[in-house]
């Protein structure tokens, strides 16, 4: 059976350093740092007092203040970033069988800010009855795909998949096999996190916060950011979108998934589950090694992580690792947990798009161990066919994505 | 959509009706009472709560002492069915070969996401211990089964809500459909925590009179459960290849979501998950359904089911056996249907017969009943809607 051709045809993003394409971009391009001193959350009493918070995110430019009662920030960051999606691709909900719409979505934490405010609120009054009744049906992190089927009624397959900080890719990779199987023509594709109180408590007390900027590859690079924000895609079959007039931003050729099965806060080592996803990517998308130009790393900026993804990059390319460029984003906007392979298979649709690789910002000093083309602080034109986007997470999972231009 | 056929070659449960199908079998025969909970590490109900937990689970005789530190409660559910299902396998396959795993949980380890939340309170976010971080991931359960057992294929976790452990296998079944791997273990987990039971009870669906009576008219609510069931899921050559025993194909699966949870999305599902099978819903011989006793979600079912089975065909809800187990449910729904395809019978809701809040075809009681195709659906209260028809191996 022939593979369908499945593309990205409308983009959202909510992230530190910009939402929206053009906001995103304009940044992006810049090299603009959005880890800083948090704001919206007291971290006088941690280590770390910095992070990639969206500051200037405004609900009520995207549902009704009865709406925003009824979900959390992450479903809000989602609804808002789907909506993004679908105005770019200029797609009416209401013309389309609401049935032939799926939602994939993926998240590290989900909704913990729920959670966060009613622990708290029983601690703050020494009675779980201050608890409002409507508050508890907003944590399960199924309600973040469900709040984005009520927003746009749309009635087809809709799933949440917390594979943590790959989820994103899962999520996309997911969307991608129910079109190619024909359960759905159309998919909003993604993920999204808001900043959690719970995951800066954690990463601070295993000290893989960095003090002050995320510098991924770097000799001295100090560890991860907490952050926050969402990524969507609107996918749909070639065919369609070509139908529809919609702009294409790049092709989805196919993903990988695997695991370390080593341990759940530190990457095997030997990069064994981070081999098995790319493999199965390039396998998936029948592309060469040397079909690949440019890899969007996972990156996060810890000692273990870069080093590890190094490791990966140099066991499955070969010799093709030494022209092959690839940077972290995630120095500009910090570690966005379930969002980041989202956004980041956003900005890899863009780059394809523009032809210009995103840097790796604050990378002063060469690191032996990451002996690779990080595309250092500055943003890079170049001739792009064929990108990877990698995404690994806690429990060892790992994952690839594979996007290319659109070819005849 | 393509179609190979799926077929279910291995079992593995922790549960409140037993650790293995047959004895899950024989506790739908003689259900066993309810249990109750009070206390935790870090928070008391004032009074003893209503549940169907699992009251002889012993992870350590199932699993052994080693790497269970810091293991919170679902994983070791999770770790016990595969342990208990899957033990002979996982010693003989290779692990290049090994299946892969896609996990249902609606909570995850909410119990210490909850409890590493509290310690940052009570006791100042410097002092929580950070080898408990980990547990807070929702995938954490997941991950440490891959862990255990070097499964490096696939490492999934599904979760939507009530639905997860049905929407986990139909994950699996596109996964295998689309030719990435050829076994994937999967299924559904939902532990009873301080947490979700706290949720539950503010939320108003908790039965003050500790009842399970699905779909009843005067329905009070619901009261929870918990456990694991897992299956090993493959296409029936390979099976056949490995001598496996095959308990039953998957012929057809669907979901979706009705935001007024009208029913009929659900009835759109089912039909979906027929077509996909090749049969009509004329040959469904009964529906498993996933009717709790919370009247909003019952409502939502019952009318899917009633717009296109009317009150003919038989329906029963093994939730009236084990509670609303979350993302458990649909998994352990399997395993119970499973046992009924078995045992040629289909086992009603274990009380008196009520009125129901739908005309459909409630079953009370055991009643014998050979069956080829079992449909099992779930539809919740938020507007989940999943099917999924297991056809018996002949």
């Amino acid at each position: 059976m022939n593979k369908k051709r499945i593309v990205i045809s409308g983009l959202g993003m909510i992230t530190p350093i910009g939402s929206g394409i053009e906001s995103f971009w304009e940044a992006a391009v810049a090299g603009t740092n959005g880890v800083r001193p948090l704001q919206m959350f007291d971290a006088s009493d941690f280590r770390t007092k910095t992070g990639g918070e969206v500051l200037d995110f405004n609900p009520d430019s995207w549902m009704s203040p009865q709406e925003q009662e009824s979900m959390g920030r992450s479903s809000q960051f989602a609804v808002a970033a789907a909506q993004m999606a679908l105005e770019d691709a200029k797609f009416d909900v209401s013309a389309h069988t609401p049935s032939r719409i799926g939602i994939s979505m993926g998240t590290t934490m989900g909704e913990p800010q729920i959670l966060e405010q009613g622990v708290k609120m029983k601690y703050a009054s020494g009675n779980a009855g201050s608890i409002p009744a409507a508050l508890p049906r907003q944590y399960p992190c199924g309600s973040i795909p469900a709040n984005i089927a009520r927003h746009f009624t749309i009635t087809g397959p809709h799933i949440m998949i917390p594979t943590a900080c790959a989820a994103g890719n899962y999520a996309i990779g997911y969307a991608y096999d129910m079109i190619q199987l024909g359960r759905i023509d159309f998919a909003i594709a993604g993920g999204s996190d808001p900043f959690s109180g719970i995951a800066f408590t954690g990463f601070n007390r295993l000290l893989a916060t960095t003090p002050d900027v995320v510098r991924p590859f770097d000799k001295n690079r100090s560890g991860m950011a907490v952050s926050e924000g969402a990524g969507v895609l609107f996918i749909e079959e070639l065919e369609t979108a070509v139908k529809r007039g919609a702009t294409i931003y790049a092709e989805i050729l196919g993903y990988g998934l695997g695991c370390d099965a080593y341990k759940m806060t530190i990457p095997d080592p030997s990069g064994s589950g981070g081999i098995i996803a790319l493999h199965r990517a390039l396998r998936n998308s029948g592309k060469k090694i040397t079909d690949i130009d440019y890899l969007c790393a996972h990156g996060t900026g810890t000692g273990e992580n870069d080093k590890t993804e190094t490791v990966i990059v140099k066991e499955v390319f070969g010799d093709h690792a030494d022209k092959l460029c690839m940077s972290s984003l995630k120095s500009m906007f910090g570690h966005t947990m379930g969002a980041a392979s989202a956004i980041e298979a956003a900005a890899c649709a863009l780059m394809l798009q523009r032809q210009t690789v995103l840097p790796t910002i604050n990378y002063e000093e060469a690191d032996p161990d990451c002996d690779i083309d990080c595309i250092p602080n500055t943003a890079r034109p170049m001739q792009l066919t064929t990108v990877i986007s990698n995404a690994y997470a806690f429990a060892g999972n790992t994952s690839s994505l594979v996007l290319g231009t659109l070819k005849e | 959509m393509k179609h190979n056929n799926i077929v279910i070659s291995g079992i593995g449960t922790v549960s409140p009706l037993g650790k293995s199908l047959e004895e899950v079998s024989a506790a739908l025969a003689s259900p066993p009472a309810s249990t109750e909970v009070q206390s935790w590490e870090f928070h008391t109900f004032d009074s003893p709560v209503s549940c169907r937990k699992i009251t002889d689970f012993d992870p350590v005789a199932i699993l052994g002492k080693k790497g269970l530190r810091n293991k919170d409660d679902a994983t070791k559910l999770l770790l016990s069915a595969a342990e208990l299902g899957f033990k002979e396998y996982l010693e003989s396959s290779s692990e290049e070969s090994r299946a892969g795993l896609c996990v249902g949980t609606a909570f995850g380890s909410v119990q210490s996401i909850g409890d590493f939340l509290s310690d940052s309170i009570v006791n100042g976010v410097n002092s929580v211990n950070p080898q408990l971080f980990a547990n807070t991931v929702i995938n954490a359960p997941t991950g440490n089964a891959n862990i255990r057992y070097l499964a490096r294929n696939l490492s999934t976790t599904i979760s939507t809500g009530f639905n997860s452990g049905i929407d986990a296998l139909i994950y699996a079944y596109d996964h295998l459909q689309q030719g990435y791997l050829d076994q994937i273990v999967t299924g559904g987990l939902d532990e009873i925590s301080y947490y979700s039971l706290l949720g539950m009870q503010r939320s108003g669906v908790l039965s003050p009179t500790g009842s399970v009576r699905p779909f009843a008219a005067d329905s009070d609510g619901t009261i929870t459960g918990e456990g694991c069931a897992l299956f090993m899921l493959e296409n029936e050559a390979s099976a056949l290849d490995r001598g496996a025993e095959i308990y039953a194909s998957i012929t057809g699966c669907a979901n979706g979501f009705d935001p007024a949870c009208s029913g009929k999305v659900l009835a759109e599902v089912i039909t979906n998950a027929c077509t996909m099978a090749g049969i009509a819903a004329t040959d469904i011989d009964f529906v498993a359904s996933g009717g709790s006793g919370s009247p909003a979600g019952d409502r939502h079912e019952a009318a899917g089911i009633a717009a296109i089975f009317g009150a003919t065909t038989p329906v029963t809800a093994y939730k009236s056996f084990t509670g609303e187990c979350f993302g458990a449910s649909g998994a352990l729904a399997v395993i119970c249907a499973l046992a009924d395809i078995r045992q040629d019978r289909i086992s009603g809701i274990p009380a008196e017969r009520y009125e129901t809040i739908a005309p459909i075809g409630m079953v009370f009681g055991t009643v014998k009943k050979e069956s080829t195709n079992v449909l099992l659906t779930s539809a919740s209260c938020d507007g989940n809607c999943s099917a999924l028809i297991l056809r018996k191996i002949n």
